[in-house]
């Protein structure tokens, strides 16, 4: 029973990470890709860019947005840090940087990460974390550049990080609304009138 | 019993990976806390038998010695940061003239707006190119413009970046380097201009100028040329004050870094440096016992510094080999094998950093 149970524990370990790591696909460029075509029925180009605003626009401000009116689409960059270490505290590894796609049609969008370049950072003398200028690796040239365990650590970062974004993208697409929901305002009580 | 376990068991490592999964996905605004930090550890062989180059750090010779334990923490939430590093061993007392005390920074920092940041507390010193955490440096031993410059500046600055190549800090500090209080006021100006003129050039032109610490005007520059190939200068000049608490020295020199990546796990790297010891305003009060990391007073020394920084993941391992030579034997604080005079000296250092 004792080994079932470690057997079984392996074995979720294993599957976890492959599908995290899964995530990430290689397009005709044989660049990493994370790649996404979503059915949204009722839904005009129109309504879809609405949206597809506002959700940058609250999910990631720092975030390069170029928008594309005749194609009808979204391109920008942004980026996220890569960490390591116990979740109490964590240490900075690097950044990657990546690009965005979102693109519309009558009832459906697609949208797809790619080009991430990792850029390691260093502590500086303030203990700043910042990054290495001149270094910047394509995730794809991992593998000659990297430790083959940071390499595994940081798809698995950049695919929960995409899979996050999509997630986001999908739930701001269903808002009926795509404006912030306020909130009502408390009921003020009176002690005078009973 | 064994069925609620086994479940017990897949609901926590379930629970493990959402975990994961939501930390690994944070972005720079509110980053969690950080915590840095780094141990270094060196064997040293003057050829000589007894120590002899007197920059800072690494003394020891013929002995597998420590450097420091070094433990920082750094948080930030909307635009209010702090840093606090600690380290402990015998790097961190000679980087500190007080004895008992432990503090590599701490500040804190406030973001007034996009472009204009506050800080004030005890920092590293913005001036020079090496530092004294071991992960900041290439090569272990270090230069003589590091050893004789301030290495921490406790004061309040303002940086404004003006653009993406170019920002400018000013700040006042303490009369003194290297303590965490003043022995009279706060009288040290400070200001640095970065300048970024191509991509991956950086240029430092710094000033620390008041009427007990002295004036020192540096440049420091690197230049990551290729992924390969990286180019570091650092050229400066300093003038004590008539009441310099440091003596009645000054000082110049520059020294170039040169380094080269040979493979993933191997970069090779020189130091070539000029040093050189003004001649003093009162000679009598030269002491070797006051400058110890300098020739005396008109002498110069070159000083050639071979490294090589080779990666294991955290770790890395740092063979070097260095010879020193100074100008003029009557300048020299050098002795041979068999305790005379001489104008040289060489060492070889084995050091190990690892890296958190």
């Amino acid at each position: 029973m004792k080994k079932l149970f470690i057997a079984l524990l392996c074995l979720l370990a294993v599957k976890s990470a492959v599908a995290q790591k899964d995530l990430l696909s290689i397009d005709e460029h044989n660049k990493y890709i994370y790649y996404q075509v979503v059915q949204q029925p009722g839904l005009t180009v129109d309504t879809f860019q609405n949206r597809t605003a506002y959700f940058l626009k609250i999910n990631y401000p720092k975030n390069k947005v170029n928008r594309d009116e005749p194609t009808e689409s979204i391109t920008g960059t942004g980026k996220l840090l890569m960490l390591t270490g116990i979740s109490a505290a964590k240490h900075i590894d690097g950044e990657v940087n990546y690009t965005f796609n979102i693109e519309y049609k009558d009832q459906k969008y697609r949208y797809w990460l790619t080009d991430f370049v990792f850029t390691p950072y260093y502590v500086d003398r303030y203990g700043n974390s910042v990054p290495q200028p001149g270094i910047d690796i394509p995730l794809e040239n991992g593998a000659s550049k990297l430790e083959k365990g940071q390499l595994n650590n940081y798809s698995i970062q950049i695919s929960n990080y995409s899979k996050q974004f999509g997630d986001r993208l999908k739930q701001y697409m269903l808002m009926i609304s795509a404006t912030p929901i306020k909130s009502d305002k408390k009921k003020v009580i009176t002690t005078k009138d009973w | 019993m064994k069925k609620k376990f086994l479940l017990l068991l897949i609901a926590a490592s379930a629970f493990s990976y959402a975990s994961k999964a939501q930390d690994t996905v944070k972005t720079t605004a509110d980053a969690p806390l950080v915590l840095y930090g780094s141990v270094d550890t060196y064997y040293k062989d003057d050829f000589s038998g007894h120590a002899n180059i007197p920059t800072s750090f690494a003394s020891d010779n013929n002995s597998v010695s420590i450097g420091m334990i070094d433990l920082g923490l750094k948080k930030t939430v909307g635009n209010a940061s702090f840093v606090g590093e600690l380290s402990f061993g015998p790097r961190n007392d000679q980087s500190i003239p007080t004895s008992g005390y432990h503090i590599q920074n701490l500040y804190v920092s406030y973001n007034l707006t996009s472009k204009l940041n506050a800080t004030a507390g005890y920092m590293s010193t913005f001036i020079g190119y090496e530092v004294i955490s071991p992960t900041g440096n290439f090569n272990y031993s270090t230069s003589y413009l590091f050893t004789n410059g301030p290495f921490q500046n406790a004061g309040f600055k303002l940086t404004y970046a003006f653009s993406d190549k170019v920002s400018l800090m000013a700040g006042i500090f303490n009369d003194e380097w290297n303590v965490y209080t003043s022995a009279h006021d706060v009288s040290t100006f400070g200001a640095q201009l970065t300048i970024t003129p191509v991509k991956n050039w950086t240029a430092y032109l710094n000033v620390a100028t008041g009427p007990t610490s002295g004036t020192e005007f540096d440049l420091t520059t690197a230049y990551q040329i290729t992924t390969a190939f990286k180019l570091g200068l650092n050229a400066a000049t300093f003038s004590p004050a008539h009441y310099s608490f440091g003596g009645t020295y000054g000082f110049e020199g520059v020294a170039l870094y040169p380094q080269i990546a040979v493979s993933k796990a191997v970069t090779l790297g020189l130091r070539e440096e000029y040093f050189k010891t003004k001649e003093a305003s009162d000679p009598t009060l030269w002491t070797v016992e006051a400058h110890p990391g300098a020739p005396l007073p008109g002498g110069s020394v070159l000083g050639s510094t071979l490294t090589a920084n080779i990666k294991a993941g955290p770790l890395t391992f740092i063979p070097e080999v260095r010879l020193d030579n100074v100008n003029k034997k009557e300048n020299s604080t050098f002795t041979d094998s068999n305790g005379a005079p001489t104008t040289s000296a060489s060492q070889f250092v084995l050091a190990a950093v690892y890296a958190f």
